[in-house]
């Protein structure tokens, strides 16, 4: 099938099968490996990309059901973003793996709710998984991350 | 720059998906594999079939164990031990649920799923090994035939005089503990892909912790010069000791891939890591504690069983998990009277590797609940019962031998003291006591052996021979410096940790020093990234190479300055002459050495560039740490919520404080993971159920509470700067911390981990234990060891 996917702001028209998973489609097709996949279930949240802006796993959709939509990956992040910068101040990160979904997670929470408590950012950030960092550092990622924005 | 919490060089690539780990890698006229895995625990191949389920798609290859005679064999040189190397690919019998037994290719990877789809294996079932106690029934079946029974390794070791201890005890304190079944689950899978060169050179991209020892492994196993292959580990997503093993997969596709002259991708899904790549812990524990009144443990008498599975692991055996507890079993005490018995028991399950703590969590999860106990029976408050028989004074010898070279164990137990406030839950715990929600407070204290050198390895008989890390220094002729080692950084922070020493060393920017690591084309050898070693041999090959670097950096200044080495001193970005202003840069000493070599002394060599292989301390560095963890008990559902946990530890002298709380943070939410959730349960017939993220439960942001560090610094005499290790530690503790705090909030004997609700719901309930000792003892091939005992109070 032909399916045009607005990607960052780009359009990529490709030819693929119904089945073909947008995580594929985005990793292999448009080269866009900072996208990973942990699970392939839905579960661990390393897939996740924004979907009109909306948290999204993309292992569980297929890239033929995103035409029309807005998607949003960490290739698309400003090198400036202040969520970017926060996981490096806080050390929000070791093996970085679960990293690039987390970043897209904790922007879309951060434009719902730009002040979060501990318990909010704990809930908003609770599907996706990490398994170096014991999130105590991803939470004061959010938190430094919320406090510069406020201050810019 | 030593000892700052500089922030990370490796950040700016991985958090913007510019990291490369080995699914994002791919190589022209790649094919993908697929492996067809065993659904049945214990069985005899009859028959693969292609075609008949769905015709096989065009170009797609399938290979079973009769193309292909490799395996991954792990010698045990010892004389209670048998080998069970593990085919790549299943001949006729097969031992556990995913075991490899036939591999499919296509180049296209949605396609190589319908390929599998086409092929249809029998198995002819036979009676599976399902736990350790019905291994070692005198009528059961054999998960290898040509054994005499089901045990991987035994070993008996007695230290001291447990006569005496018994003698002088008031009483025995007798205990049986559980740690169950779990995996490691680094967020990335494994995998790898293995590139063929015409010349018959072989590239094997993996997703590995020991680039190094694959290179050797699979090279002997497919007779190629060690020299043709390289091993390159990129960016990898966590490992815990998982990815420290060489597998039949890496066999299998370096293999594949020169016998098709193209390359072969391997990328391993959840479900398969879940059943089949390595599981952790399994230990069933029958433990004698002989007491004085005081509450003074004399002497411990213990047998340690480990489900080991189906093989035996390359390096490491199926005896390093029971090994490992056997000799820190006694851990920060001072107990001189010791007898241990470690038996690896051979099931029909997926092999057992190492996960991060590879045996102290479980030995620690006996030794602290043990504590708990005898406090419990002496009415000793559980800070109290530890502080009457901590080591105080160092350098302390162990029962078995172990020099402890320093630590702060009783320390470590005041600052939990103080900053828990136990008075003030005690007295909140009195007031709770009628409420649905019960609160407990439980502590374990433990030193962790790191670092460890080659005689720690030697004696295990095994193919882990030596325990050294090199790593090579090198300045180019921009006086840039490079750091290159076969050490994998997969989260540990390598490439800003060693960045540092360098830094620190030749007194250069951080961001002047670039790390690489993980490829076998541009290291020496080591062995690997495990043990919790890296900063200390890593980071302490890197001090002594920066050193010896300098060294020569101070011959060339001085030949051109005009004066002796020893009037030179380091500046920053340059060397100069103490009391003058003149100096050379590094940047010009860094050109002379590397381009303009007439200006060097007469007879240097020319280049700037040193290689050291360090060995870790003969028995290693023992860093210590006590946690606490306050929990939550909800009576009505059996659900157990941490309100607090607060980590001391002492890893000695640090390079980077950010960098080990996040190793710690890491490590205790793994371990908070072992004592609540994960566990890779086999139901009745030795079938896994926990095989996908539904099943098996990793903590999320809502199971970790936030965690609390604190340090003490007590140096090592025996390592660069006084560092040891610590990327164990996290892990160790905090099933005992847990499960202590489980038993002190409901008032009951806890025995087993994970507490999963239902467990915990079983212990509201008054459910007896699951197994007591006098029906372990009691099992033939255990009784032997507990021959000879005498009366003494038993409880």
């Amino acid at each position: 099938m032909e399916v045009t996917l607005l990607v960052n702001g780009i359009e990529h028209t490709i030819h693929v099968e119904p089945r073909r998973l947008l995580a594929d489609v985005l990793r292999q097709d448009l080269g866009l490996f900072g996208t990973h996949l942990g699970c392939e279930h839905g579960v661990c949240g390393a897939c996740t990309v924004l979907v009109d802006g909306e948290p999204t796993r993309s292992c569980l959709v297929f890239a033929v059901q995103m035409e029309g939509q807005e998607i949003e990956t960490i290739e698309g992040i400003d090198p400036d973003d202040p969520v970017a910068r926060a996981f490096k101040e806080a050390h929000g990160l070791q093996c970085g793996f679960c990293t690039p979904a987390f970043v897209l997670t904790v922007s879309h929470l951060l434009r719902e709710d730009p002040d979060p408590d501990e318990e909010t950012i704990r809930e908003a950030i609770s599907g996706n998984i990490c398994r170096c960092t014991g999130y105590v550092n991803i939470v004061k990622a959010v938190r430094v991350a919320a406090a510069s924005s406020a201050g810019e | 720059m030593l000892g700052q919490p500089i922030r990370r060089l490796e950040d700016d690539r991985l958090i913007f998906g510019r990291g490369r780990y080995l699914d994002d890698r791919n190589a022209l006229g790649q094919y993908h594999l697929r492996l067809e895995r065993s659904n049945v625990p214990n069985g005899r191949v009859v028959d693969i079939r292609v075609g008949e389920q769905a015709p096989l798609p065009r170009g797609a290859l399938v290979v079973t164990g009769k193309d292909v005679d490799l395996a991954v064999h792990t010698i045990v040189d010892l004389p209670m031990a048998h080998e069970a190397p593990q085919p790549v690919l299943a001949g006729e019998r097969v031992r556990f649920v995913g075991e490899p037994v036939v591999a499919v290719l296509h180049p296209d990877p949605y396609t190589v799923e319908d390929a599998a789809e086409a092929v249809t294996v029998d198995i002819e079932p036979h009676e599976p090994v399902t736990g350790i106690l019905e291994a070692l029934e005198p009528g059961s079946s054999r998960v290898h035939d040509d054994w005499p029974d089901n045990i991987h390794v035994r070993r008996i070791q007695r230290y001291g005089d447990l006569d005496a201890a018994r003698a002088e005890a008031n009483r025995s304190v007798r205990r049986v503990f559980r740690t169950n079944r779990q995996a490691g689950v680094p967020l990335e899978n494994r995998g790898c892909l293995a590139v063929p060169e015409p010349d018959g050179r072989l590239t094997l991209w993996s997703s590995t912790q020991v680039p190094h020892l694959v290179r050797t492994y699979v090279a002997a196993e497919l007779g190629m010069p060690e020299h043709s292959l390289r091993v390159v580990a990129p960016d990898v997503g966590g490992g815990f000791g998982v990815k420290g093993h060489v597998f039949g997969e890496e066999v299998l596709v370096a293999w594949l891939a020169r016998e098709l002259g193209a390359p072969v991708k391997w990328v391993e899904d959840r479900r398969e890591h879940l059943l089949a790549s390595i599981h952790g812990r399994d230990h069933l524990h029958a433990v004698e504690a002989l007491v004085t009144d005081d509450g003074k443990v004399l002497g411990i008498r213990v047998q340690l069983l480990v489900d080991a599975g189906a093989y035996s692991v390359f390096p490491w055996s199926a005896g390093s998990d029971s090994g490992m507890a056997a000799k820190v079993l006694l851990g920060p005490y001072d107990i001189q009277h010791y007898e241990v018995e470690d038996i690896a028991v051979a099931t029909n399950k997926c092999p057992l590797g190492t996960y991060r703590g590879v045996g102290r969590p479980s030995a620690v999860f006996t030794m602290e609940r043990l504590m708990d106990e005898i406090g419990r029976e002496l009415d000793l408050d559980p800070v109290e019962v530890r502080r009457r028989n901590v080591i105080r004074s160092f350098p302390y010898r162990t029962a078995n031998g172990l020099p402890l070279d320093s630590g702060s164990y009783a320390e470590s137990l005041d600052v939990i003291e103080r900053e828990v406030d136990i008075p003030a839950l005690r007295r909140e715990q009195e007031g709770r006591s009628a409420d649905s929600r019960a609160i407990g407070i439980g502590i374990a204290l433990f030193n962790e052996q790191t670092a460890h050198g080659t005689p720690d390895f030697t004696p295990r008989r095994v193919p882990i021979e030596s325990g050294y890390e090199s790593v090579t220094v090198s300045m180019d002729a921009h006086g840039l410096v490079s750091v290159l080692t076969g050490l994998q950084s997969h989260g540990q922070s390598h490439e800003t940790t060693f960045a540092q020493v360098a830094a620190h060393e030749l007194r250069v920017p951080v961001e002047s020093v670039r790390v690489q690591h993980g490829d076998t084309a541009t290291s020496a050898y080591t062995v690997g990234t495990w043990g919790s070693r890296g900063a200390v041999l890593g980071g302490g090959a890197t001090a002594r190479a920066a050193r010896r670097l300098r060294a020569k950096l101070f011959g060339i200044a001085a030949h051109e300055l005009g004066v002796s080495t020893e009037d030179l001193e380091l500046r920053d970005g340059g060397v100069g002459v103490r009391g003058k202003p003149d100096e050379v840069t590094m940047a010009q000493l860094g050109y002379w050495a590397n381009r303009q070599v007439a200006k060097l002394p007469e007879g240097m060599e020319p280049g700037l560039h040193a290689t050291v292989f360090l060995d870790g301390p003969e028995r290693g560095t023992h860093s210590n740490s006590c946690h606490a963890a306050v929990v939550e008990v909800d009576r009505d559902t059996g659900k157990v919520r941490l309100l607090r946990y607060v980590v001391v530890e002492d890893c000695g002298v640090m390079i980077n404080p950010m960098v080990v709380d996040g190793q710690v943070h890491g490590g205790v939410a793994q371990g908070i993971g072992s004592a609540l959730l994960e566990e890779s349960v086999y139901v009745e017939g030795g079938q896994p159920v926990s095989t996908t993220f539904m099943d098996y439960l990793l903590p999320s942001s809502q199971d970790v509470p936030h965690i609390e560090v604190h340090h003490l610094v007590t140096p090592s005499p025996l390592t660069e700067y006084g560092m040891k290790g610590m990327g164990e530690a996290g892990a160790i503790g905090p099933m005992a911390a847990v499960a202590n705090a489980v038993a002190d909030a409901l008032g009951v004997f806890v025995q087993e981990t994970p507490l999963r609700m239902h467990r915990v719901w079983e212990l509201l309930e008054d459910h007896p234990p699951r197994w007591t000792f006098d029906r372990l003892v009691a099992v033939p091939t255990l009784a032997e060891f507990w021959k000879g005992d005498v009366d003494v109070r038993r409880t």
